[in-house]
Formats: C-alpha cells, sequence, structure tokens
C-alpha cells in the first residue's frame, strides 16, 4: 500500500520503518473470545526520528512491537523494515532490541551473554572480545561482568539488555518500557544514553505507559488507547508548543463575578475555566489574552492572586484525545490532530 | 556471501550464506549445551546412573560366576539407552516451552537468526548432550564389565551406536511435539510414541497372524496400519537378541537401520519446524 498519508512526507529512501493498517486479535480461552489488542494502526518513521509509542497499560504497544519483530504473525496490514519484510535477517541485523521484562539466561554471565548474541549477529570473535566489555563498561556493568545474571537487580538486568542492543551498531532502537524498574539516577542515566545515541544517528522507537517518560527525548508520538492511535505526529505541533499558554488562579467575589470571566474567555476556543472552589477560581488562556483578563478581573472585582506560563503536555493531549476517541467512536483513529474540544 | 556493514564503528555483520547460518545454528547448540551443563538436574540424572551402573557388580555377585559378566553386560545394555532416551524426552520437551515460560527466547529471535537455526541448534545441541551422557554411562559400563571377565566387543559397540540413533529419533518426536503443545502433554505423547515404537514389530506380527483382534477386526486391523506407519519401529535398534546369542551385527544392517532412524528423526524435525514457524510467541 503506497497511499500517501496525511501529513506523512511520501515514501522516501530515509524511511526506515513502515507500518500500514496494522491490526492483530488474540483469541482466547476455549471460547475463542476475541481481543482487538491493535486496530488499524499506520504510521512511519524515518531515520534519526525518536518515536514514542505511547499509550497507558493494555493498549497494544507490546503487541504492536511483537509484530514488528515477527515474533507474531498480524491479523492484517503490512510492516517494513528498511525496506525489507520484518522476518527478512537483513532487516533484523539493524535492529537493537530490548524487550519489555528483559530476561536472560541467569546461569550466563553478562559476556556470555553478550557473546551468544554477538555471535547470532554474525559478528567475528575479535570484534566480539573487543566491543563487549567495551559496552558493558559504557552500561555500568563493568563490575559485575564475570557474575552470572542469577543475582542481578532488574536495572541491572535493563542494563545488561541495552548492552545486547547495542552490540551489532544497530540503525534502529526498539525499547519497549525502557524506563521502567528503574530508579531516578537510572531513568536521567538513560535519558541521557537515548540522547546520546540519537545524536549519534541511530533511530529509537521507544514505548511507555509514562507519557511524561520519554516527552524530552521525542521528536514525535503515536498514541494508543484500547489498540487505536488517537493522536499521531510531530511533538511540536501535537503540543501546540508554538503558542503560549498561561494559567491564572484568581479571587472571585460572586457568582456574577465568575459568569462574567467564563463569558469572557468563550472567545478563545483554547481557553477554559479549570476549577472554582470557594471564591477562587483557576482558569488557562492564551497568553496574549492575559490584559483582557486583568482588566476585566478588576472591572467586576476579581484579584489575580498568581499567573503563569504553561505548556501542553501529553497527559492533557492524552486525556483529549481519549475523551473525544470515546465518543467519536474508534475510526477517529487516523484523524489528522483536530485540536479536541474541550 | 554479503556483509552489512554499518556507518558507525566499522562492525561487520556476517549475516547471509550458509556460513553464516552455520555459525548462528553452532551458537544456540552452544548455548544449550552450557545451559544443560549448569543445571543439577543433568547431573542428578547421570549420578543417579552410573550409580545404578557400578550396582550392578553387586548385583552380578548373586550370579552363577560364569554368568556375571552376561549380567553386566545385559544389564547396561538394557539400562544405559533407556536412561539416555528418557533424558532426551524430559529435556527435550521443555526444549522450547522453557525458553518461552522464562522469556528468554523474545530477546534472542527478534536477532538475525531464523526459527529453524534456533530449532536445529537447540535440538542438536541436545543431541550432542545425550552423546556426552551415553558416553560417560557407557565407559563406567565398560569398567564393570572387564572387571566382570567380560570384553568390549564389535557388537556392543554396533548395539550402543543404534541405541544412539534411537535417541536421536525420540529426541526428535519430544521436540516435535514440544513445538506443538506443553511438556506435559508433549512428554506424555512421547512416551506414547515411545512405548508403541518398541512394541511395534508386536503389533505387525499380530496383523499378520490369522487369528487374533488385529487380524480379524477390520477396525483394530486399520488402527494397526497407522501405527505401523506413523510409529517408528524402535525394534529396529534393538540388537540385543543378537548379541545374546552370540551372532554379530553386519555393518549393512547397523547402516540401514542408521538410514530408517534418521530418516524418520528428519521427518519429525522438519514437521517441528513447519508448526514452530507459524507459532504466535506472545
Ligand atoms: N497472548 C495474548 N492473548 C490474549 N490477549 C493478549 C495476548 N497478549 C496481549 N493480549 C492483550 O492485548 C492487549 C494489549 O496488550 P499489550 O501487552 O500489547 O499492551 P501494552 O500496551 O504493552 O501494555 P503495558 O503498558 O502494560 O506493557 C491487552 O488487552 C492484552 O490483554
Ligand atoms: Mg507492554
Amino acid at each position: 500500500m503506497t497511499e500517501p498519508r496525511a501529513g506523512g512526507a511520501t515514501p522516501s529512501s530515509d524511511e526506515i520503518l513502515r507500518v500500514d493498517h496494522l491490526s492483530k486479535t488474540f483469541r482466547t480461552g476455549l471460547l475463542g473470545r476475541r481481543v482487538e489488542a491493535v486496530r488499524d494502526v499506520s504510521f512511519t518513521m524515518r531515520q534519526g526520528q525518536v518515536l514514542g509509542y505511547l499509550g497507558p497499560n493494555g493498549s497494544g504497544k507490546t503487541t504492536s512491537i511483537k509484530c514488528l519483530l515477527g515474533l507474531i504473525q498480524p491479523s492484517a496490514g503490512d510492516i517494513s523494515l528498511f525496506g525489507l519484510p520484518s522476518r527478512d535477517p537483513m532487516a533484523r541485523a539493524r535492529i537493537g532490541y530490548m524487550p519489555e521484562h528483559p530476561y536472560f539466561y541467569d546461569y550466563l554471565k553478562p559476556t556470555e551473554v553478550l557473546d551468544y548474541v554477538g555471535q547470532l549477529f554474525g559478528l567475528d570473535a575479535d570484534t566480539r572480545k573487543r566491543r563487549i566489555p567495551m559496552l558493558l563498561e559504557r552500561l555500568g556493568l563493568g563490575h559485575a561482568m564475570d557474575r552470572t545474571l542469577r543475582g542481578f537487580s532488574k536495572g541491572m538486568l535493563q542494563r545488561v539488555g541495552i548492552a545486547q542492543s547495542l552490540l551489532n551498531d544497530p540503525d534502529l532502537l526498539i525499547f519497549d518500557e525502557p524506563m521502567s524498574g528503574l530508579d531516578p539516577v537510572g531513568r536521567k542515566e538513560l535519558r541521557d544514553l537515548m540522547v546520546e545515541l540519537r545524536d549519534e544517528g541511530r533511530s529509537l522507537f521507544l514505548t511507555s505507559h509514562i507519557l511524561s517518560d520519554v516527552e524530552s527525548v521525542c521528536d514525535s508520538v503515536v498514541i494508543l488507547n484500547q489498540g487505536v492511535a488517537i493522536a499521531e505526529g510531530p511533538l511540536d505541533s501535537l503540543l501546540r508548543r508554538d503558542k503560549l499558554f498561561s494559567a491564572a488562579t484568581l479571587k472571585v467575589p460572586d457568582e456574577a463575578a465568575i459568569s462574567a470571566l467564563q463569558q469572557l474567555l468563550s472567545a478563545w476556543p483554547e481557553a477554559g475555566v479549570d476549577q472554582v472552589t470557594e471564591g477562587v477560581m483557576t482558569l488557562r488562556l492564551p497568553s496574549g489574552a492575559v490584559p483582557q483578563l486583568s482588566a476585566r478581573a478588576a472591572e467586576v472585582g476579581a484579584t489575580l492572586v498568581e499567573l503563569h506560563p504553561v505548556r501542553d503536555t501529553l497527559e492533557e493531549l492524552f486525556m483529549r484525545k481519549a475523551v473525544t476517541g470515546a465518543t467519536a467512536g474508534a475510526e477517529g483513529s487516523d484523524a489528522p490532530d483536530g485540536g479536541g474540544a474541550r | 556471501m554479503s556483509a552489512h556493514k554499518t556507518r558507525y564503528a566499522g562492525v561487520t555483520l556476517q549475516v547471509t550464506g550458509p556460513r553464516a547460518s552455520l555459525n548462528r545454528i553452532s551458537a544456540v547448540m552452544g548455548n544449550t549445551l552450557r545451559e544443560a551443563g549448569r543445571t543439577r538436574l543433568f547431573y542428578g540424572v547421570l549420578g543417579v546412573a552410573v550409580l545404578l551402573l557400578l550396582g550392578s557388580v553387586v548385583l552380578s555377585d548373586l550370579a552363577l560366576v560364569d554368568q556375571q559378566a552376561r549380567l553386566v553386560q545385559d544389564f547396561g545394555l538394557f539400562t544405559i539407552p533407556l536412561i539416555t532416551v528418557l533424558t532426551g524426552v524430559i529435556l527435550g520437551v521443555a526444549l522450547l516451552q522453557k525458553e518461552i515460560e522464562k522469556k528468554t527466547l523474545y530477546a534472542i529471535l527478534p536477532k538475525p537468526v531464523r526459527r529453524s537455526e534456533f530449532l536445529l541448534g537447540k535440538y542438536f545441541g541436545l543431541c550432542t548432550l545425550l552423546l556426552l551422557e551415553m558416553a560417560a554411562l557407557s565407559l563406567c559400563w565398560f569398567a564393570v564389565l572387564t572387571l566382570r571377565g567380560g570384553a568390549v566387543t564389535g557388537p556392543i559397540l554396533s548395539a550402543l551406536l543404534l541405541s544412539y540413533v534411537e535417541v536421536m529419533l525420540v529426541t526428535a518426536i519430544a521436540t516435535f511435539f514440544s513445538a506443538l503443545s506443553s511438556p506435559m502433554l508433549s512428554g506424555l505423547l512421547t512416551l506414547g510414541m515411545f512405548a508403541i515404537g518398541r512394541i511395534a514389530y508386536v503389533v505387525i506380527d499380530l496383523m499378520s497372524a490369522t487369528k487374533g483382534v488385529f487380524a480379524e477386526v477390520p477396525a483394530m486391523r486399520a488402527l494397526g496400519r497407522v501405527i505401523v506407519a506413523v510409529v517408528p519401529d524402535l525394534s529396529a535398534f534393538n540388537v540385543s537378541d543378537e548379541l545374546l546369542l552370540g551372532w554379530d551385527v553386519p555393518p549393512e544392517y547397523v547402516l540401514q537401520a542408521m538410514g530408517y532412524g534418521l530418516s524418520y528423526a528428519a521427518i519429525f524435525l522438519v514437521l517441528g519446524l513447519l508448526v514452530f514457524e507459524r507459532r504466535d510467541l506472545t
């Protein structure tokens, strides 16, 4: 399928991943109850891109990855990696993958795990000898190289998982929930590493159910909800980073003042009241509208007690999209970002 | 042969070609061997078997002096293949399931390794392990045998060789079932096949007889035919009667039986590959 996609570039040589109308339905139990884990998801990735594949628990992220890697057969749709089918060894040779739960053979030492993986990648013995200690050092496992994985902590296993994914010097890294189970220091280190990998020119495909986790690393996102892609595109435009917003807190004397301010806000589609409790009102509005707000507040006897700039976050975007997606039905999956009603 | 070069660190990956494929199979083999070599179960089985063989010295004391070597010989010839086959079944049926349960498979299969290469590597790794096991047991047995005045003869070596072919065949059956279903069920099915296989010749005899259910009831005849067609006749690998009578085991026979066993093993492996290739690994 080669139809041009809304907002996306036409297929080009630096396109490394193309997912077209991917669906996966599981059948469970004796009755064959259907679980639609992924529903008609399409997106592409270019070389050098960092894509966040986000969504709450059970939204179909891991299932999508397993389809990408040929661990499971899609029920429908096409996947191409570097222009090749995903089971092609040549495509896989360019991928580094860290599974959701990086379990490796616990009777092996990290060096042995990496040596095994290196052999599967077709690295010769000299290269393995050179790269394996180097990678383990880079991931801070230098002190644990000669212990079996049996006694490793979750964070240490995660590091082994990352080390083995880098062994083949991959063009595309697929990390499933890389941040889960890491302490704050570990998260910071991993984020720095991912930025480093991006700066080396590699592409990253990251999943997370904590949207803010990867917000600082990604340049674009696909947001899933119950198997449906409810938002997709560059982060800047999805989060409307070109526009400035402000959050204001006002002390309001009476109902009349509240409705006067509400009426003022209705002039801007992006503006809205967040909360009114016991004479205190919090609201959001475009920063350009702040002078009007303060003028009107003075007229109705309200006092502006706090004003600060806000940025749209993925969490808010998700809530907006998930709510509109639920009311509009499942077919909103491929809709361009229309700025959901709020 | 082509290589893929990446841009960053001059790492060269050998991915395509038969040589690379063999390297991957041997990598999986090596890891399978190492895994078994680091589990206690394997050494437990090995230890018990060795004790059993050494115990046959005591057992042979009960026999008449001129019967002692004979007794040790029969005992070894019966227990060594049986123990090795059982090890093959126990480890074989869990070959894939263990990797799925421990989630180790998910990190390995996305590497540039084909599922067929992975399965073959696992199978041949297990076969190598079983060869080592059989060799260790046989050495103990030989020691006891010479101690009791017996000798390691050509027919004994032929018998061991044929037993190993039987081990390879039964392990292939276990591997096939492990690609298809759970270890528990696979174990039962494999042991069932093994038991029927060892007495398949009885069924053949019964069918060619003029009397009896297998000869007379059509449904049983049909069942008998299915058994004969599907289940390999494992008695082909049993030459203990020849040994008992002091006969030779002709090399042509050994070759023929090997061809029979290995073709059957290949069929089960291919069927296993077909199943595994299509399986969703969730
Ligand atoms: N083998 C399976 N059989 C049946 N249903 C499955 C199977 N694997 C996954 N599912 C279902 O598919 C849906 C998506 O699961 P998936 O693991 O892809 O979610 P996820 O986005 O990775 O979640 P998490 O953030 O918890 O990792 C879930 O409803 C899950 O129950
Ligand atoms: Mg997941």
